[in-house]
């Protein structure tokens, strides 16, 4: 296997996920305005569940499915709780400066994921532990020559591609995905043929909550699971998002597989620990050339 | 809101509160044993990168989740300053202002072009990625094992004025005269023509602009400002014993933007009151649990558990912070 198909390889399995935490930042940045830095730590939370209920015997896909579920409740709840009431209180002073009514809500999501990280510790013990996963990860065979990918990383882009496929007939073909679109487009106009935006809003939400659920569920059996592994999880896919352009859910996508093949080539040709400062150069060179991303619009990005 | 003052009258002001702080801390220590007094001056170093937060985000609306690491471009130029080319730890600090103040140019013509989450997200990447270039050039900055570093003894004239003093008390006099500097200068920034500019900034990008007001170059200025701040607090930080990567994890940027939210991100008052919390509250935590029988694990993630909580609180309930908070009560007695 020559160096560069290993890295190609590896590239596209880790984009799959990075893509979908892509997604997850896109969606809520679309329907609500807001980047949420607590979107890893919600799945770092739903992760445990599912590997709670594995240790008390449950099938793998039950406790997959009650992941996701509560992936999409955490984000509701996030949205309904905290968010609304946030954004919707207009007359407090500090909110009323420009620069604050997007600071803010970030500042709030670093308070949630701070939160979830110490409810995990103190439920979990906070300890790394293992996370199964359903395909061996040995690598595939063909003849006598073994491929640099394994069974786990087919299920990882296989999953991730029935998930784009299902988000794509979501926002093309249902009335729901049509009105979503066309609230992240023009809440007002949106609000005047009688869509409820608030609603749409917190949808945006819980499905983000699911997509970064997926991510965490697909990357714990290489990365294990602790409170904080999941943290540079989002960093990378904050970098994705922004690459790929942070009003496009195309561009989220396409930027996490760049970002995929950019840190394993990194790891492949030059060292591990040149990662960090790949995403970096990576990130400022992408703001420098192309601020609102390779599929992002201009006028959306709010400079 | 406030009348205009002339500078006289400010500086004066200034340097009245700084004497004050001073004072405050030094007559504090003196009822405090030594592991107090050591984290004494663990707030009186932190509150100098919690005041850079006031600036930036505070009074000029910019967002930074990388204060962390910019206190480590501060720590590892003195530590290499002192190790390296055997500079005093003095002039070391003082040149650390100016080598992260100049990093801070750097960020601030990039950062300029940004607002904020795409700041936030910028700089927390920063916070992750800077402390790892040390693990990068191993040979010069001594990778994960860092650069060990401290204040030295306390000199003889020192002791001769005010007979024995340990060495957490050491600590805290060779911090002190640099926070009320700090203090001082922040407080003299915030109050004159420079502090209003960056307000109305934040304000209004727009109406700042037509005022006269250059966005771009202020946006820098600041940057330069808060990065010299965090650079000098780096530096400090450092000096307790170790310069090295896990001294300045990316958990130290958002502790730092807590405390500044916490006690009011408006208000210098509240930083103070902020850095307060965020260092003591965790014992005080561990004091009470102590008289409980709570599980181990429990113990350890509480404060954690509690400054999240007390950070979400804040935004919620009251975005202002106990400064706001306090300055609300007031309002309503005179009416």
């Amino acid at each position: 296997m020559t160096p560069f198909l290993t890295a190609f390889f590896s590239g596209t399995a880790q984009g799959a996920i990075y893509a979908l935490v892509s997604l997850g930042l896109v969606l809520v940045w679309r329907s609500a305005g807001v980047v949420n830095f607590a979107q890893m730590g919600q799945a770092m939370f739903t992760t445990y569940i599912a590997s709670q209920l594995i240790q008390h015997s449950y099938s793998y896909w039950s406790a997959f499915l009650i992941a996701l579920i509560s992936g999409a409740a955490l984000g509701a709840l996030v949205d309904l709780g905290l968010m609304r009431p946030l954004t919707s209180r207009k007359n407090s002073q500090l909110l009323n400066s420009q620069s604050m009514r997007t600071t803010i809500p970030v500042i709030a999501s670093l308070g949630i994921l701070g939160v979830l990280k110490a409810l995990a510790g103190i439920f979990w013990a906070g300890e790394e532990r293992g996370f199964p996963s359903p395909v061996a990860p040995n690598a595939i065979k063909i003849g006598d020559t073994s491929l640099a990918i394994t069974g786990f990383d087919l299920f990882v882009i296989g999953v991730v591609f029935l998930t784009l496929v299902l988000t794509t007939i979501f926002f093309t073909k249902t009335g729901m995905g049509l009105a979503m679109r066309a609230s992240a487009l023009n809440p007002e106009v949106t609000r005047l043929s009688g869509i409820k935006v608030g609603s749409v809003r917190t949808l945006g939400w819980a499905i983000s909550g699911i997509a970064s659920s997926l991510a965490g569920l697909l990357v714990t059996p290489r990365t294990n699971l602790s409170p904080n592994t999941l943290d540079l999880l989002l960093i990378i896919g904050f970098t994705a998002a922004v690459v790929g352009g942070l009003s496009s859910l195309a561009g989220s996508v396409l930027g996490g597989f760049i970002l995929g093949y950019v840190i394993s080539f990194v790891n492949v040709y030059s060292a591990p620990e040149n990662v960090f400062i790949a995403i970096l150069a990576f990130l400022l060179l992408a703001l420098f050339i192309r601020p609102q991303g390779i599929l992002g619009s201009k006028e959306v990005r709010s400079v | 809101m406030s009348k205009v003052k002339t500078y006289k009258v400010i500086g004066l002001r200034s340097t009245l509160l700084s004497l004050i702080l001073f004072l405050f801390f030094i007559l504090l220590s003196k009822q405090f044993e030594p592991y107090n007094q050591s984290q004494l001056a663990n707030i009186a170093m932190l509150l100098i990168a919690v005041l850079s937060i006031t600036l930036l985000t505070g009074a000029s609306g910019q967002i930074s989740l990388g204060q962390g690491a910019i206190m480590a471009v501060g720590g590892y130029s003195s530590a290499l300053l002192v190790t390296r080319l055997g500079l005093s730890m003095w002039l070391a600090f003082i040149l650390a202002i100016f080598i992260s103040a100049l990093f801070g140019l750097f960020l601030g013509l990039a950062a300029a072009r940004l607002s904020g989450p795409y700041l936030a997200g910028t700089t927390l990447v920063m916070a992750l990625a800077i402390p790892s270039i040390a693990v990068r050039f191993e040979t010069f900055f001594s990778g994960d094992v860092g650069l060990s570093v401290d204040y030295g003894m306390p000199p003889e004239w020192l002791t001769n004025l005010v007979g024995e003093i340990s060495i957490e008390e050491w600590s805290l006099y060779v911090v002190l005269p640099f926070t009320a500097v700090a203090l001082f200068a922040v407080l003299n920034l915030l109050n004159t023509r420079t502090g209003r500019t960056w307000r109305a900034v934040r304000d209004n990008e727009v109406a700042a602009a037509l005022a006269g007001i250059n966005i771009g170059r202020t946006k820098v200025i600041v940057f330069v400002c808060a990065s010299g701040l965090a650079g000098l607090a780096g530096a400090l930080y450092g000096f307790r014993g170790l310069v090295a990567p896990s001294v300045y994890p990316t958990d130290l940027s958002l502790t730092l933007l807590t405390a500044a939210v916490i006690g009011g991100l408006r208000s210098i008052g509240g930083a103070i009151f902020g850095t307060f919390v965020i260092v003591f509250l965790p014992d005080l935590i561990e004091k009470v649990t102590k008289n409980f029988a709570i599980p181990e694990t429990v113990g350890i993630y509480l404060p954690a558990l509690t400054i999240g909580l007390l950070l979400l609180l804040t935004v919620i309930l009251n975005p202002r912070g106990a400064a706001g908070a306090l300055e609300h009560i007031r309002h309503k007695k005179k009416h």
